[in-house]
């Protein structure tokens, strides 16, 4: 455990005439100041100790360099170093605050989110396409705490940086129009949702091909407003599409692990965070498959046989167990269906490394 | 406008009939209805340098504050009237493909748009690597044509909102549309993709629709000079055709369509064999082709049909089955008037008969032949049979028949101008009264009474004018004649 923020009260004679400090996340009057870097200021404890746990406890000593008013810093050779220790931090600030955010962290997120934002402008001005990585972030966090206001504030930003410059690259426009349409699922503008889905769907497609998983998210996301609108049809066709994509990414995953089934590497292809997101999409569909009216088997085989690959891959043995049984109770009601021996294949696999567990597998769950 | 009127209007403009025209007018009228709205719409884009004046350390928490209100009032129009909503600006800001896409994904058409996506990334693949040159690369690409990717989208979105439902002879139905859409020769690719996208499917292929698409490949494939594909498609579509009893799109029935499409495949493939002398292969393949003629209920057809096998079969040497499928042929068409037809079997039989020795008969033959050609004004037949004849006669040393008949060949080809067939006549007129001068008084030498010498004698004088009438005589042809 890393040490406890602390924080001492800044001493207004101490510091350069006429420099005010704020506070580094309300941006009010600041009474207290980090006492490891002396940098950073703060209005009260609390702030200070949501700042800690957000971002501020890894990047403590970076700041010093870039926030400290030396002679050196002055000079000018040293403005390029600067200005690569800022573009570090910003990349810091920004995987800090992702990973918080697929953990569902939401609150913790803010402060590197918001630190991300500011460095962001400081290094390449505002309303530059550059800041639009940490207006997403910030407005993902903020979704997260339900707070549509500052989203769709900060969404606008990031659309009117993107506006500016059309050619910014397409992952950005496929995030800013995910992140919109989710913003509109949440305020209810169904129609506009779609357009932005749609949208997201077609950058995604232009850079990471039609069979991507990211893509695949696309659909779920516009499956879930087709739900809402009711057409159960689209919303059954969009599923089926996300499954097949998934069945075939898990799959290939599944034979490269086979492949080194001796030796598993330690750390997984997918982070735990994201692993539970695709664990979440893949267990809507197959409730929504065994709920469904036409009851088809083979949907239900491929999405249950998604979930087991993805348990197994996860080190979970008991789950893919599980819902590998499920899998292959729905493909034997077809005769002759194709899926039934990878999936008695896969079944037989986890049973092996179940009794026996391998010594690299328990790690490998990360 | 909202975009929903706006696609239903463009949508309406298609069902119309697919016209080019309409659909292009209408974008146009609309693009000055929007341009005008754009101008006049305030307040669609936040205004940017409100907060200029005001100190610059204000922090950004500040500044959006301010332009919350402005980015509310965008995402919530008090007027809906006076601005344009974001899809309609997003017509004009993307590209066709990306506004076509959009379009398709929004209204949840995700495997149309796949493979609109699919198709158009061939193109773009294709014309990577293709020669320069060719007429599909001088052609724009698929994805500036708009008028071909509305088409596609719209028929593709019909299919994909029918398979949803399981309805899957209309699935085939508007991907038939599809193919026949695409009549250019560049989009040839197209015309392919979307007949196989019916015929391959695994539900909906034994449709009337698919079975349509399959007669279409076949013409493609025969077009392509793909014979053994284009057989398969074919015996393929017949035998579906045959179960489901259905008419084409034109309204003919797709079983006829198919048969006559196969005896011509079988024909082609049939040439090739005989031009290779493997005749008892050819002679399978136009025995298969000549069943599916008699299927096609076409007599022409089935004529034509029977000819030939009657052909292969005399070439292979089997006369005795030529003479059957001639003499078949020629009743068939006897029985449709169509005597070019006719004097094509007679001659063949003729030459049947002939390599049979069968002479009477086939004089019998090219006499009813000549008087066929010549009522039918057939003057080409006409010399050639005339000349045909002539030459039995001079095989047979009935000189003065044979001379009759090459001088009536000559003087059809006089009219004709056929300078190769005049020649030909010319010679075999004078070779035919030489031979007959010769016949008539080569006795004459050989005899030694006085008799004989005198008559010689007199055909000195006389020069053969007794062979010919005097008409014949003085008529120009002769003098012509005479001079070869």
């Amino acid at each position: 455990m890393e040490a406890e923020s602390q924080g001492s009260a800044i001493i207004p004679f101490a510091l350069p005439k006429g420099a005010e400090k704020f506070c580094e996340l309300c941006q009010r009057e600041a009474r207290l100041q980090c006492s490891k870097c002396r940098v950073t200021f703060y209005c009260a404890a609390e702030h200070q100790q949501a700042d800690w746990v957000g971002i501020h406890k890894r990047i403590c000593q970076l700041l010093v360099p870039i926030r400290a008013l030396t002679l050196r810093s002055l000079q000018q050779t040293s403005h390029t170093e600067t200005q690569i220790k800022k573009a570090e931090l910003i990349e810091i600030c920004r995987l800090v605050a992702q990973s918080k955010l697929s953990e569902g962290k939401h609150q913790e997120a803010l402060p590197a989110a918001q630190l991300c934002l500011r460095c962001s402008i400081d290094v390449h001005g505002p309303n530059t396409v550059q800041l639009v990585p940490a207006y997403l972030l910030l407005a993902e966090a903020n979704m997260g705490l339900g707070n549509l206001d500052l989203v769709a504030d900060f969404l606008s930003q990031a659309e009117w940086a993107v506006l500016k410059s059309p050619k910014c690259g397409l992952t950005i426009h496929h995030q800013l129009h995910r992140s919109l349409g989710r913003l509109h699922v949440a305020t209810g503008d169904l129609e506009t949702a779609l357009h932005n889905f749609a949208n997201d769907i077609y950058f995604a497609t232009e850079e990471y091909g039609l069979d991507s998983t990211v893509t695949s998210r696309g659909y779920f996301l516009m499956a879930d407003v087709f739900t809402k609108q009711g057409k159960m049809p689209t919303v059954r066709s969009l599923y089926s599409e996300v499954a097949r994509i998934w069945h075939c990414h898990l799959t290939r995953l599944l034979e490269t692990r086979k492949e080194s089934i001796q030796n598993p590497p330690v750390d997984s292809f997918y982070d735990k965070a994201e692993r539970v997101e695709v664990d979440e999409m893949l267990r809507t569909m197959l409730e929504f498959e065994q709920k469904d009216t036409r009851k088809d088997p083979a949907r239900i085989a491929v999405v249950a046989h998604c979930l087991a690959m993805l348990s197994f891959l996860g080190g979970d043995f008991l789950k893919a167990q599980g819902f590998g049984s499920t899998a292959l109770q729905a493909s034997q009601l077809i005769p002759d269906h194709d899926l039934t021996e990878p999936i008695q294949a896969l079944l037989q696999l986890v049973k092996i490394l179940h009794t026996v567990p391998h010594p690299g597998s328990a790690e490998s769950q990360y | 406008m909202t975009l929903a009127s706006l696609s239903s209007f463009i949508s309406g403009a298609f069902r119309v009939h697919l016209t080019r025209f309409t659909v292009t007018s209408s974008w146009l009228c609309l693009s000055v209805d929007l341009q005008a709205k754009m101008n006049t719409a305030v307040g669609f884009l936040p205004e940017i340098n409100i907060n200029k004046s005001k100190q610059r350390r204000s922090t950004y928490y500040s500044r959006m504050k301010q332009t919350k209100e402005s980015l509310r009032a965008r995402l919530n129009p008090a007027g809906p009237a006076e601005t344009l909503t974001r899809k309609e600006i997003a017509l004009f800001r993307s590209s066709l493909k990306q506004s076509i896409c959009v379009r398709l994904l929004q209204e949840g058409f995700h495997r149309s748009y796949s493979e609109l996506v699919s198709l158009l990334q061939s193109d773009q693949d294709w014309r990577a690597m293709a020669e320069p040159g060719s007429l599909r690369i001088l052609a724009p690409p698929l994805s500036e044509q708009k008028y071909k990717m509305e088409t596609i989208s719209q028929h593709l979105s019909l299919a994909e909102e029918a398979e949803r439902t399981g309805i899957w002879s209309t699935v085939c139905e508007e991907r038939l549309l599809l193919g026949r859409f695409f009549s250019d020769p560049e989009d040839l690719w197209l015309r392919f993709y979307f007949y196989h996208s019916c015929t391959d499917r695994e539900k909906g292929r034994f449709s009337r629709a698919a079975t349509e698409a399959r007669a279409c490949l076949t013409e493609l494939y025969l077009d392509q000079g793909d014979l053994e594909e284009a057989r398969q498609q074919g015996e393929l579509c017949r035998k579906q055709a045959e179960d489901g009893g259905w008419l084409d799109s034109d309204g003919r029935s797709l079983k006829l369509r198919a048969c006559r499409d196969l005896w011509k495949i079988y024909r082609e493939l049939a040439e090739a064999l005989l031009a290779a002398e493997d005749h008892k292969k050819a002679l399978t393949l136009l025995h298969e082709g000549n069943r599916r003629a008699m299927e096609s209920e076409d007599k022409q057809l089935k004529g034509e049909a029977a000819f030939q096998v009657g052909l292969a079969n005399q070439r292979a040497g089997d006369h005795g089955t030529a003479k059957k499928f001639f003499n078949s042929s020629m009743e068939i068409f006897h029985s449709l008037d169509d005597t070019d037809g006719l004097v094509k079997a007679y001659k063949a039989l003729a030459k049947s008969l002939k390599s049979e020795g069968y002479i009477e008969e086939v004089v019998a033959c090219l006499e009813k032949l000549a008087t066929m050609s010549r009522s039918s004004r057939l003057q080409h037949r006409l010399i050639d049979v005339a000349l045909c004849l002539g030459n039995i006669y001079f095989s047979r040393s009935q000189y003065v028949r044979a001379g009759e008949y090459c001088l009536q060949g000559y003087e059809v080809a006089c009219t004709t101008e056929d300078v190769a067939q005049l020649q030909r006549a010319q010679v075999l007129v004078a070779s035919a009264h030489a031979h007959a001068t010769i016949g008539k008084y080569g006795a004459n030498l050989t005899s030694t009474s006085p008799a004989p010498l005198q008559r010689l004698l007199d055909w000195k004088v006389k020069r053969g004018r007794e062979d010919l009438s005097v008409e014949e005589y003085y008529s120009p042809a002769w003098f012509k004649c005479a001079i070869v």
